[in-house]
């Protein structure tokens, strides 16, 4: 590339006229420029090499806790939400000993704060899951009673109560689906 | 008559500013970038992470024992898998369990069953007790892998544990 005499373009012409011209001897300018084109390039392989090798969202994790050993705790059935999760990802929850009811995944959040909120804070949630029932839906629900979580918090907060969440992964039994239609009614457990 | 000649035209543009901008940029992504383990890169399956939105809390780097529970898509099984982040530990507890295949003493991760898991999961509280336990499965299998693994964990009197998840949206 020409861009090394390119400042001392400008003055040929006017030398070869000015022959008769008293010489004036000018300083030379040290004026030097880099073809920074291959630096460039360079730059820019290693710039998407690293932009489309790093992850830029890291995994995050959901803390949970089991009970040691199954054991049973005796509990007021009006204390008592249960969760249930089909083998199809459908929902559905139960107070105390009703029988289940179907709740889309928007509706369970308003749900779970407005019984602890009512039950002031002594609700106990069990959450029983098909094991059919595929685990992203059940990330879902834990997601959605944790951000239950900060509502009820608030509103307990309001009323000079102490938040201890009751929480639980309760094995299903085969009655229970058949009740929420995961199994056959025939009785016919697989 | 005299050729006229042609000019011709040389640009030269001063990239000074676009490399001060590219390098600053080079050194940010150099910085932060993380890499894949060795683990991660040897692997033949993607785990499709289930979203969450309520956890701010990353997974942690050290004293971490990974679960893992894949759909290997080109064999089409599922299985667990078991790995540590900490390679000493992870060199104790392979030393420590008997009956194993001298193949899978150097592996860094390891294809396991519910009866060898269970004893990888006691060693490793044995060797370091202070090892988390993240569970790092597809959303796409069915809820008894998982249950299985708590009915192992709960044995093994590892009652707190992770679901490794990713940012909804992100």
């Amino acid at each position: 590339m020409g861009a090394a005499d390119f400042g001392a373009g400008g003055k040929q012409p006017r030398q070869k006229r000015g022959s008769l011209a008293p010489k004036r001897k000018k300083k030379k300018r040290i004026g030097f420029r880099i073809d920074m084109t291959p630096l460039v390039d360079i730059t820019f392989l290693l710039l998407t090499f690293f932009m489309l090798a790093t992850r830029l969202s890291q995994p995050q994790v959901m803390e949970m806790s089991i009970p040691p050993e199954v054991t049973e705790v005796e509990v007021k059935e009006s204390e008592l939400l249960t969760l249930y999760i089909r083998g199809d990802g459908k929902i559905f929850y139960a107070l105390g000993q009703q029988e289940p009811r179907e709740i889309p995944l928007s509706q369970l959040q308003p749900l779970v704060v407005r019984e602890n909120v009512r039950t002031e804070s002594r609700l106990i949630t069990a959450l029983k899951v098909s094991p059919k029932a595929p685990y992203g839906r059940v990330i879902d629900v834990l997601d959605e009673l944790n951000l239950a979580e900060i509502e009820i918090t608030a509103q307990l907060a309001a009323k000079n109560i102490e938040r201890k969440r009751r929480f639980a992964l309760v094995p299903i039994s085969d009655e229970e689906r058949i009740k929420i239609g995961d199994l056959p009614a025939n009785g016919n457990a697989q | 008559m005299p050729k006229i000649k042609k000019r011709r035209l040389g640009i030269s543009i001063d990239m000074t500013p676009l490399v001060d901008i590219t390098f600053l940029l080079l050194t940010f992504f150099m910085f932060t970038a993380k890499f894949k383990t060795e683990a991660e890169s040897q692997q033949k399956f993607v785990i499709e992470r289930p979203k969450s939105t309520a956890d701010t809390s990353k997974i942690p780097d050290k004293d971490l024992a990974i679960i893992k529970i894949a759909i290997d898509t080109v064999a089409m099984d599922t299985s667990y898998y078991y790995e540590m982040v900490n390679p000493k530990d992870w060199q104790q507890v392979l030393a420590s369990v008997k009956d194993l295949p001298e193949e899978m003493r150097t592996a860094v991760q390891l294809k396991v069953g519910l009866g060898l898991l269970e004893k990888l999961i006691r060693q490793t509280r044995i060797v370091n007790p202070r090892t988390r336990f993240a569970i790092d499965a597809d959303r796409r299998i069915e809820y008894h892998w998982i249950e299985q693994l708590m009915d192992v964990m709960r044995r093994q009197h590892a009652t707190v544990f992770n679901f490794v998840t990713d940012r909804e949206g992100g």
